[in-house]
């Protein structure tokens, strides 16, 4: 695959990133990664009884990071944040036409998100 | 405008369209009705008649950069040109010296030219430029030694489109009697060359970067004194032994005439693109983080190279596909790497990745500009919009 010859769903979540922005009020953000090195990733997730019941995402990187991203906010509505074993770097690489040495991008957003769940335990819903 | 797309093609430093004034003389010296002859068979008047048309181009190419037509070889294209004018002067020189100089921000023609040589014995001096991408002849003056035999610098950055003080240089050379070597592949046609007052020894250039052909370019070689090069390919002696295989008599013949009208429009040109390029530059500068890369005056008018602070690079070059553009130059776009000119000037890591190379060229239109500085504004903003926060500078600076 050519550097930009993306997917379609990456296209699509590129040009389209459902869930982009910031929640405002009590939540729970994980962010990973540095922009010097070329991928950021930051979510915020509202709890409801530990169940995600929004979420949001900001990223710098590359469409893979933006389309991974978004996925996973998208993904994690509706489940418990303090179990991420859904999040499958490889099967997200698979699903979203991810080449072999883009799957660095991958386990940032996967860091992220693991960084947030770890947080589950200092509050309640939020 | 190019017609073929819905995009806006802002490439013009890796290719030009062909002209259709050079394509229609080229289809004159293909077909049987045509100058399809081999210019080497002097047996018949067809022979010569293409051998008539070569020499036509030659003297065009010769006018433009103030040479003889005696003194220009035909190659394959810069990249040959940049190979035969190194290596042939390395190979013919080793027992005079075995030191050259060039700089970091030379064309991978020349940078990886320089690296086989060192490979072979060489030691070769890579400058990094001093002036905001220029090299200056006192950098050059700090380097040379008792053994350097040739010295190789661009007139035109590539990427960044920043010229040097090339006359400066050639005049240091020729005092220290070192060869000077100019790739001038970017700079033909859209900046006065005159190989005699700039004691340019070598000087390569390319067909395809003025609108003709891709496949074609010359390498002017000085004949007084000799400059003695030990040939890349041999094979029937042509070009005084220099280059040998038979001529592109179609390909010869359109960047001749790629050259003459070059020649000719080089002011209105200049002109035009200047304005061009302003108006592009006045509409994008406005986002703010935008960060001219280079020289700001002493650059060709077709080339402007900005970094776009907040925005990864990957991500601002797909955003912009309704415009044909560079991320650093297309030479080395395929690799992941951050541009090496950039990063010789200073910039960062992330800047330089963050780069985009915009050039014009005859086609462009005022109504493209226009158009390709909204693409541009929108879509910084959306992924500015996008990222954890938005590191921006109002500062609009030269690097």
């Amino acid at each position: 695959m050519d550097s930009l010859d993306y997917s379609q769903q990456v296209r699509d979540r590129f040009d389209r990133p459902a869930n982009a922005g910031r929640l405002l009020g009590p939540v729970i953000s994980g962010v990973a990664g540095e922009e010097d090195l070329g991928t950021r990733i930051e979510f915020d997730f509202r709890l409801r009884s530990g169940v995600v019941e929004e979420s949001a995402f900001r990223v710098y990187g590359c469409p893979h990071a933006i389309a991974a991203a978004s996925w996973v906010a998208e993904t994690a509505r509706g489940r418990r944040l303090d179990d991420t074993s859904w999040m499958d770097p490889l099967k997200l690489a698979g699903m979203l036409d991810v080449p072999e040495h883009k799957l660095g991008v991958l386990l940032v957003v996967q860091d992220a998100l693991e960084a947030a769940a770890g947080k589950c335990d200092e509050s309640e819903d939020r | 405008m190019i017609c073929s797309s819905d995009i806006i093609y802002m490439d013009y430093a890796a290719t030009t369209p062909v002209d259709d004034r050079v394509a229609r003389l080229m289809c004159e010296c293909m077909t049987r009705d045509g100058v399809f002859a081999n210019p080497a068979s002097r047996s018949h008047q067809l022979g010569r008649d293409a051998q008539g048309r070569v020499e036509m181009a030659r003297h065009e190419i010769a006018r433009l950069l103030g040479a003889s037509h005696t003194e220009i070889i035909w190659t394959s294209g810069a990249t040959e040109s940049d190979n035969l004018a190194l290596k042939g002067v390395a190979h013919s020189l080793r027992e005079q010296g075995r030191h050259l100089i060039t700089s970091r921000t030379e064309h991978k023609a020349v940078l990886d030219t320089a690296r086989q040589l060192e490979r072979e014995g060489f030691e070769v001096s890579l400058l990094v430029p001093a002036d905001q991408g220029r090299v200056t002849a006192e950098q050059i003056a700090a380097e040379l030694r008792d053994d350097t035999i040739l010295v190789s610098i661009m007139h035109a950055n590539n990427e960044t489109g920043v010229v040097s003080d090339i006359a400066a240089i050639g005049r240091l050379c020729r005092e220290r009697g070192v060869l000077f070597h100019v790739d001038a592949a970017q700079s033909a046609g859209k900046l006065p060359i005159d190989v005699g007052e700039m004691c340019i020894d070598l000087l390569s250039v390319s067909g395809h970067k003025i609108y003709g052909p891709k496949g074609i370019g010359a390498l002017y070689v000085r004949s007084c004194p000799a400059t003695h090069l030990e040939p890349l390919i041999h094979g029937g002696g042509h070009e005084r032994g220099m280059r040998s295989g038979t001529l592109p008599t179609h390909q010869i013949v359109g960047m001749g005439e790629a050259f003459r009208l070059a020649g000719q429009q080089m002011e209105s040109e200049k002109h035009k693109l200047t304005g061009l390029r302003d108006r592009f530059w006045n509409g994008i500068s406005r986002l703010g983080g935008v960060l001219l890369n280079g020289h700001r005056d002493a650059r060709i008018p077709g080339i402007l190279n900005v970094s776009i602070e907040g925005v990864e690079g990957e991500s601002l070059l797909f955003a912009l596909r309704e415009l044909a553009v560079s991320s650093g130059s297309a030479c080395t776009s395929a690799s992941r790497e951050a541009s090496y000119v950039l990063r010789a000037l200073g910039r960062s890591d992330q800047l330089a990745q963050s780069s985009i190379r915009f050039s014009i060229g005859r086609y462009t239109s005022e109504d493209e500009i226009d158009r390709a500085v909204a693409i541009v504004a929108k879509q910084v903003h959306r992924l500015r919009g996008l990222a954890p926060k938005t590191p921006v500078t109002s500062g609009r600076e030269a690097g």
